[in-house]
């Protein structure tokens, strides 16, 4: 029989109710109480059990449940013994009734609590997957704040490491700034001394035994020589004087001010400060375009283009050249490191600007330099693009927006 | 349920006994069952109990016949009181005509009372009953025992709202027939307006309640 959902309480048939028993042993035990001419048939005239004929002068009694006549029970016997038999089923309806109603029941009460329990299990699910969004969400941002971290901690190593350098070479710097002074300012004096001396040799031709010993002791010769030793002297001055400033200028990193400056100037000033290292490895190329004037952190973008530099001059296997290339293109500022030095491996590559990532042997970088460039230039709005063929040489492009967002 | 079956002209009304656990809601029942002396009158029919305790429900059956010879049948159902049998309670609670809520009169059962009270007015609408205008007679049960609320204080308590309230003590059968003819006066005149008893079976409001309940 189908249950339906809500119907535990419905009316039930008589055929129904007897269900669960089997018709045939119902009709041998009434057959034996009623004697062979029996009929038990349902209020609407189906014949359940016995016979279909007939049963003249027999007693008929209803089949009763739940207050209603459910059927009729006929026999060719006496009334209080089909009443009985009569009794007998109804009692077998009311278990069966029993059995019905409850199974019903249960299987309602079963579909009701299965649903609830999907319901439940949906939400669940549904803040199962909330709180797992919410810890990505959280992993995300932990690993942010981490790069943050990491971020700082290097520009600040860098910074203070930059910053005793600096220290240092603007105490040398000073100290040698006045030595340098009175020496320059000294050969200038000398010279003119010479040229002074050089007026006395008319005077000294014109008087044979004196133009005999000027010419013994090559006198010419020496005043000639004296004067470009003199000059050389001052060049070589001159050029301690202007690597002591660029010093000075360049040891200003701790300087956290935005400056207005050229870039190309800053170009020359390191490649100043840079010439003792680079100039043995290699010949450098200036090859500058006109700039616009930009804000920026000038000390931090020396720290830059001097690791970009130094960088170039370590790849040189063989003295080759190092090109630095200037342009303002669009909105942009464009400068170029092109190296023909030995190139850097795919898989390097790949890996140049993790941090403590470094080819070099134990000591000799920290692995710093160019992680510390990438935070830089992305902290002015900028980025460093790099070109390299093994073999060949490198190219790193630092990138700067014109407008100068430091 | 109300339900109206033409072809064998019979109207069959559900009321229903609702209440926490062991208020005496099958006894009230069984008093019925002993009080009542109806034209048609079936057993209970009791399904598996466990401690006394209902596990599924108890139906009785009641029933007459109308001038106009309609069977007008009441089946007479009780819920089962513990909290874990929400589900089998709004099973028999849907479809319902009418209830008594059959509260327990001791001091100590108070928070069982309103949480089953809840707990009907929740079923109700689940079941989609309109609870403010179904039949509802809320009975406060044993009314023989010691540490009881008095019925002062019930009244005070239940004032504001809108049912009848009955007192009575199923174990000994006072005021169990009055809690049941004050439902049937709640019920009728539901019945009347769905099925016309007045006027197209001849059953005024004391001629049904007489014929159920008796005299």
């Amino acid at each position: 029989m189908d249950i339906l959902p809500g119907s535990f309480d419905r009316e039930f048939t008589l055929s129904e109710l007897l269900g669960g028993i089997s018709r045939k042993k119902l009709s041998a035990a009434l057959a034996t109480l009623l004697g062979a001419g029996f009929r038990l048939s349902s209020s609407a005239g189906e014949v359940l059990a016995g016979t279909t004929d007939d049963l003249p002068g027999g007693a008929r009694v209803a089949v009763r449940h739940d207050l209603e006549v459910l059927g009729w029970l006929e026999a060719a016997a006496a009334e209080d013994q089909v009443g009985a038999a009569a009794t007998l089923l109804e009692l077998l309806l009311h278990q069966g009734a029993r059995y019905h109603m409850a199974s019903a029941l249960h299987i309602e009460v079963v579909r009701t609590d299965y649903e609830a329990l999907q319901d439940q299990y949906a939400a669940l699910q549904a803040s199962e997957a909330r709180y797992r969004a919410l810890s990505q969400q959280l992993e995300e941002r932990v690993q942010q704040q981490v790069g943050v971290i990491e971020t700082a901690q290097r520009q600040l190593y860098q910074a203070e490491k930059m910053a005793s350098i600096g220290q240092l070479a603007a105490g040398v710097a000073h100290e040698i700034n006045n030595p340098i002074g009175f020496i320059r300012s000294n050969l200038g004096t000398a010279r003119g001394y010479v040229e002074r001396l050089q007026q006395f040799t008319p005077a000294i031709r014109a008087n044979p035994p004196l133009a005999e010993a000027w010419k013994r002791a090559d006198m010419d010769f020496l005043i000639e020589d004296f004067g470009a030793l003199l000059k050389e002297s001052i060049d070589g001055a001159d050029r301690v004087a202007r690597i002591v400033a660029d010093l000075k200028g360049f040891s200003n990193v701790d300087h956290a001010e935005v400056e207005v400056v050229d870039l190309n100037d800053s170009l020359r000033s390191v490649c100043n400060v840079a010439h003792a290292q680079v100039s043995p490895k290699a010949e450098v190329v200036m090859d500058l375009g006109e700039l616009p004037p930009l804000r920026c952190h000038a000390g931090r973008l020396n720290q830059v283009f001097l690791s970009l530099l130094l960088n170039a001059a370590h790849a040189m296997d063989t003295r080759g050249e190092i090109r630095i290339r200037s342009r303002h293109a669009g909105n942009e500022l464009r400068i170029e490191f092109a190296d023909t030095g030995h190139g850097i491996a795919q898989d390097v590559l790949e890996r140049i600007f993790d941090p403590f990532f470094t080819t070099r042997d134990v000591g000799q970088g920290t692995g710093l330099g160019l992680t510390v460039s990438r935070d830089v230039i992305a902290a002015h709005g900028g980025r460093i693009e790099v070109q390299s063929a093994p073999g060949k040489g490198s190219a790193f492009t630092v990138v700067l927006p014109a407008d100068g967002r430091a | 349920m109300a339900d109206i079956d033409e072809t064998n002209r019979k109207i069959t009304l559900k009321l229903v006994y609702y209440g926490p656990a062991m208020s005496g809601k099958t006894t009230n029942l069984m008093r019925l069952h002993d009080l009542l002396a109806p034209e048609l009158k079936g057993d209970i029919l009791t399904l598996e109990t466990q401690n006394d305790r209902t596990l599924f429900f108890d139906l009785l059956p009641l029933g007459f016949l109308t001038p106009t010879g309609w069977l007008i049948k009441l089946k007479l159902y009780t819920v089962p009181g513990q909290v874990v049998h929400d589900a089998t309670r709004k099973a028999v609670l849907s479809r319902a005509d009418g209830m008594v809520f059959v509260a327990d009169s001791q001091r100590t059962q108070s928070v069982n009372n309103s949480e089953s009270f809840q707990n009907l007015e929740e079923n109700a609408r689940r079941v989609g009953l309109d609870f403010d205008s179904l039949p509802l007679v809320v009975q406060f049960n044993k009314r023989d025992l010691p540490r009881i609320l008095s019925e002062e204080e019930i009244e005070a308590r239940w004032a504001q709202a809108p049912w009848p309230l009955t007192f009575a003590s199923a174990l000994t059968g006072a005021g169990v027939r009055e809690t049941f003819v004050r439902l049937l006066e709640q019920v009728y005149p539901h019945a009347d307006r769905q099925f016309s008893l007045t006027e197209a079976h001849g059953m005024s409001q004391a001629a049904f309640v007489q014929a159920v309940a008796g005299a």
